[in-house]
């Protein structure tokens, strides 16, 4: 009888978590109209709490997580980014502070930390959880530095078969740190990203879960985020996914309830200040999504700016990429000093403003269509941004200038005068511009394929990630043909929604449409540090020398020279000055206006063409079409018999003034 | 009234020393062809037989200038596209007040420097002749004043620098150490706007300020043949400080005619499209002209300065 008891009592006290189980499992299925978009591998249920005077979030989350491979596996391991915030010796700061990012002046508050109070394997509710608490190991497979706690492993005492699912619970609480990067609390605005216990990527037998580094974001498996947000009913929200429900608590609180299926992480904001702003935008016919603006109160001048750049982006990314799959996305103006602009999360990003811009500047139109790219080449294409950075950053900020040029035309330059922007409306900056300098810097520093934190330096990183990446592809584009390569990077965006590609899977989908192996052309940028530099040698225009002297016995004379019979002989050198060897074209054009167009392979390191012709070489121009954007030197890439003596003298009047001006200005200070 | 009068004066004094003016304005020009030689070869050198030579000279190859500029070391880094139109007087304006002008390559520096102190010489020269009673420019006299008041007014310069560079960086410290609290206390990026501004308007203007006073310095060792440079500075204070609304008053109505001819020197420029030789010449003649009348005005301030003094005395 009291055996039968007890039994009733661990039941009735397992009911709960009975019905949260069906409850749970039930979610990828029943609460969306939708079908998924793709296999919901981690899937997570998260009870949140902000407690905003602590700074603290108090959460349970629920994870199911399938091993979606063929080999079993017997251990778990997670990320615990905000870890990196909790002491100054965590790989993140180490490696920061190697490249400047200090943090100065913090407080025992101002640190964040991720802590797990127990995480448990909901096996079957008539038994007691197996608590994998105590089996916790931080682990550290980059760096082996033993005070960082990103990421930890716990064993399980029987293995995750193939395609089996395994159900967690997870007590956590996470302190908010004060912005460092990308997350944290800025007076009343909370930015809080890469929260949560989040589970790796098991692939090919082994986790791929890296440490948080300094120069290094995100990878994980897609799955459905159902999560509540509880805190103070004054805040006003924003999230990943859609924000299905608002519930008034009695204690001064609101509960929000957010949920998206088909994504790989989930970021949400708060703060009182915010002024929301909500438009259903129909991008192509049929096709609608609902757009949500959250804008800092001293920003409401750039809500239209801010929510057409949204909507280009939006446009132009289906038509490029493939429709946009999501219901919402929500761009957040971030808060003065936060430190959060100029990230992106699934279907929710912040931008970046300034509250003086004028027509013309690319702020902040270009943060919010780079970040919302992202939810491309991040979000949707899985790429590992820890691994493979260029796959991410580089498609997209190729991405954003394809975006912004489409939309927008050429942006002026600009420059800061006392805090106010000056436009030169003479100078327009054309999009082969657009990562060139820092790849012309750093070119040679390492190869575009490397581990995000094994960069030489940040600029290297930036420079490879971002710079070398774009102009790999705007090269690529036009080598390919705008036509083709519209088609090709499209399909390879289509093929790779909700998969993980590797550089691999980039160069089949290229060789494919260009029906060729193009390892040639991808291996020298990819896992190259050569230079790109074709370069005009010289050109020479010579009388063609006539017949002089005795030939097979026969004596010549110089023959008379009339204006109809003159024949020029002429030389084109071109010269390979970089190692990187891709075919280009030539066009030499003679004083008579003919052209002769030529390729050239590249393969040596100079060529020499020659041509004999009624009238001299005018000008030879190498790439005339200006295929090869990564070329560092552009000016070589033509010459002229006759120079242009109008530009040096125009330009250096122009300067002249400056100077002028200069001097007698800065007598001032002879007081 | 007293202000309007005396720039009329001065306005006259100024209109009969025009040979003076254009003296000072072919000396500035001979300093700046001595730099401008070597960025034109360097100009030359880059894209002169390069077809960027015909898109620069058809607008601004901004491509070609990102190379040039990753490229360029000495005076070649000061040339970029804000050296256009307003950009050219922005990037002085922010030079000095910022104290920028420190980052200006070497030659640059020591040709600011250079000029300064032949400013310093010709400033005796300039007040000497506005001293005459014929107004009447000649060389010899004009060289003669120069040279008179050369070490009085370069003394003058010693002191003038100390006293402005300690000031400003006093004030740059002070600033900072505000700035610092500002920045972290804001809500937006605005505040620190208006701050940053504000610092740069006072450091304008105390620059201004500054210039007015050792004007006057200058203005009583010529007209009151003074020796005691230190002293007279003190003086010169105290006779800004007596009647600061005349004082302030006419160095500002010529202040402010500056601002005139330079937004309309802007406008014109900008709207020259520049890609024809007629209209490069058009404009190299506008932008002269525009030096030419900056440095007018400088002489019609000692001319109108020193007949204010002399009427207020």
């Amino acid at each position: 009888m009291k055996k039968n008891v007890y039994k009733e009592a661990r039941l009735a006290k397992k009911i709960p978590a009975l019905i949260f189980l069906l409850l749970f499992i039930s979610i990828p299925f029943f609460t969306s109209p939708d079908e998924p978009l793709c296999k919901q591998i981690a899937n997570y249920t998260m009870d949140v709490k902000l407690d905003t005077e602590q700074k603290l979030i108090k959460a349970t989350e629920f994870l199911s997580w399938t091993n979606d491979t063929d080999i079993s596996t017997q251990v778990l391991w997670f990320h615990l980014y905000w870890n990196a915030f909790q002491n100054n010796m965590s790989t993140f700061l180490t490696e920061g502070a190697r490249r400047g990012r200090s943090v100065p002046g913090f407080k025992k508050d101002d640190w964040g930390f991720c802590r797990v109070n127990s995480i448990k394997v909901i096996q079957n509710p008539y038994f007691d959880d197996y608590d994998l608490f105590p089996l916790m190991e931080f682990r550290h497979p980059d760096d082996l530095n033993i005070f960082d706690q990103t990421v930890f492993s716990v064993k399980l005492a029987q293995p995750v078969e193939p395609g089996q699912t395994i159900l967690l619970s997870i007590e956590f609480e996470s302190k908010i740190p004060r912005p460092i990067s990308r997350t944290g609390v800025y007076r009343d605005y909370y930015f809080i990203a890469q929260w949560f216990p989040k589970i790796g990527v098991f692939e090919d037998g082994e986790w791929n879960c890296h440490q948080y580094h300094s120069s290094s974001e995100y990878y994980a498996d897609y799955g459905t985020y159902d999560v509540k947000i509880t805190l103070p009913s004054s805040f006003i929200v924003g999230a990943t996914g859609e924000h299905r429900e608002k519930i008034d608590n009695t204690d001064g609180t609101t509960s929000h309830y957010f949920f998206q299926q088909s994504v790989h992480d989930f970021a949400w904001t708060a703060s009182p200040s915010f002024l929301e702003y909500k438009e259903d935008f129909e991008f192509a016919p049929g096709k609608t999504t609902e757009i949500t603006l959250l804008l800092q109160p001293y920003h409401k001048h750039l809500k239209e700016r801010y929510m057409n750049a949204v909507k280009n982006a939006i446009k132009y990314c289906s038509l490029f990429y493939g429709d946009y799959p999501y219901t919402t996305s929500t761009c957040v103006d971030p808060a003065y000093n936060s430190r959060s602009g100029g990230m992106e999360y699934p279907t929710f990003f912040t931008g970046g403003a300034y509250f003086l811009t004028w027509k013309g500047m690319s702020r902040p139109e270009g943060v919010t269509i780079h970040e919302f790219g992202h939810g491309y080449f991040y979000g949707l294409v899985g790429s590992n941004e820890f691994e493979n950075p260029w796959m991410d950053e580089g498609f997209t900020s190729f991405l954003d200038t394809e975006v912004y040029y489409a939309a927008y035309g050429e942006p002026l330059y600009n420059r800061m005068y006392f805090g106010i922007p000056v436009t030169f409306k003479k100078v327009k900056i054309p999009i082969e511009s657009d990562g060139i300098a820092s790849h012309r810097r750093t070119y040679n520093m390492d190869d575009m394929q490397r581990f995000a934190w094994k960069f030489m330096e940040g600029g290297s990183y930036g420079a490879n990630s971002y710079a070398k990446a774009e102009l790999m592809l705007r090269t690529l584009k036009r080598f390919m043909g705008e036509e083709l390569f519209a088609k090709m990077i499209k399909d390879y965006s289509q093929r790779h929604w909700f998969k993980h590609p590797r550089p691999k899977d980039f160069y089949a989908v290229v060789s494919e449409y260009a029906e060729q192996d193009m390892s040639w052309f991808l291996d020298q940028l990819v896992y190259g540090s050569g230079k790109l530099d074709y370069a005009i040698g010289s050109i020479r225009s010579q009388r063609e020398r006539k017949p002089r002297g005795w030939f097979d016995g026969e004596y010549r004379e110089r023959a008379e020279n009339t204006s109809n019979n003159t024949l020029y002989r002429s030389e084109v050198t071109v010269r390979r000055l970089g190692e990187v060897k891709i075919p280009v074209d030539m066009l030499i054009v003679f004083e008579d206006g003919m052209e002769v167009k030529e390729t050239w392979d590249g393969m040596y390191r100079w060529e020499k063409f020659t041509y004999t012709h009624t009238s001299r070489i005018k000008e030879a121009i190498i790439d005339p079409e200006f295929k090869l954007v990564l070329d560092l030197n552009r000016t070589n890439n033509s010459m002229k018999r006759k120079p242009n003596t109008l530009a040096p003298l125009k330009w250096v009047s122009n300067w002249m003034l400056w100077l002028q001006h200069a001097l007698e200005f800065f007598t001032i200070l002879g007081g | 009234m007293k202000v309007f009068m005396n720039f009329a004066k001065g306005f006259i004094n100024t209109g009969k020393t025009t040979r003076m003016v254009l003296l000072l304005f072919v000396v500035n020009l001979f300093f700046s062809i001595i730099l401008a030689l070597p960025m034109y070869h360097s100009l030359k050198d880059s894209f002169g037989s390069s077809k960027v030579g015909d898109r620069m000279a058809e607008g601004f190859d901004y491509l070609w200038w990102q190379e040039f500029r990753d490229e360029s070391q000495g005076l070649e880094r000061t040339f970029s596209p804000s050296i256009l139109g307003k950009g050219a007087i922005l990037n002085n304006l922010e030079g000095l007040i910022q104290m920028r002008f420190f980052r200006l390559p070497l030659p640059v520096l020591i040709m600011g420097l250079l000029y300064i102190i032949l400013h310093t010489f010709l400033a005796g020269g300039i007040l000497f002749t506005f001293n005459q009673d014929t107004l009447k420019f000649k060389m010899k006299k004009f060289f003669n004043g120069s040279g008179t008041y050369f070490f009085r007014f370069l003394l003058l310069l010693l002191i003038s620098s100390v006293i402005l560079f300690t000031l400003v960086a006093i004030l740059d410290y002070g600033f900072n150490l505000i700035m610092d609290n500002v920045q972290k206390d804001s809500l937006s990026e605005i505040t620190p706007f208006y701050y940053n501004l504000g610092f740069s308007m006072i450091i304008f203007f105390l620059l201004l300020f500054f210039q007015m006073v050792f004007d006057y310095a200058r203005i009583k060792i010529v007209l009151e043949d003074r020796r005691d440079v230190l002293k007279t500075v003190f003086q010169a204070f105290g006779f800004v400080f007596r009647r600061p609304f005349s004082t302030l008053g006419l160095y500002y109505l010529i202040f402010l005619i500056q601002v005139a001819i330079t937004i309309g020197y802007i406008f014109l420029k900008e709207s020259i499209p520049q890609s024809d030789w007629p209209f490069v010449l058009v404009a190299f003649f506008i932008q002269q002209l525009f030096i030419f009348l900056i440095i007018w005005l400088r002489c019609l301030l000692y001319s109108s300065q020193m007949e204010l003094y002399r009427y207020l005395k």
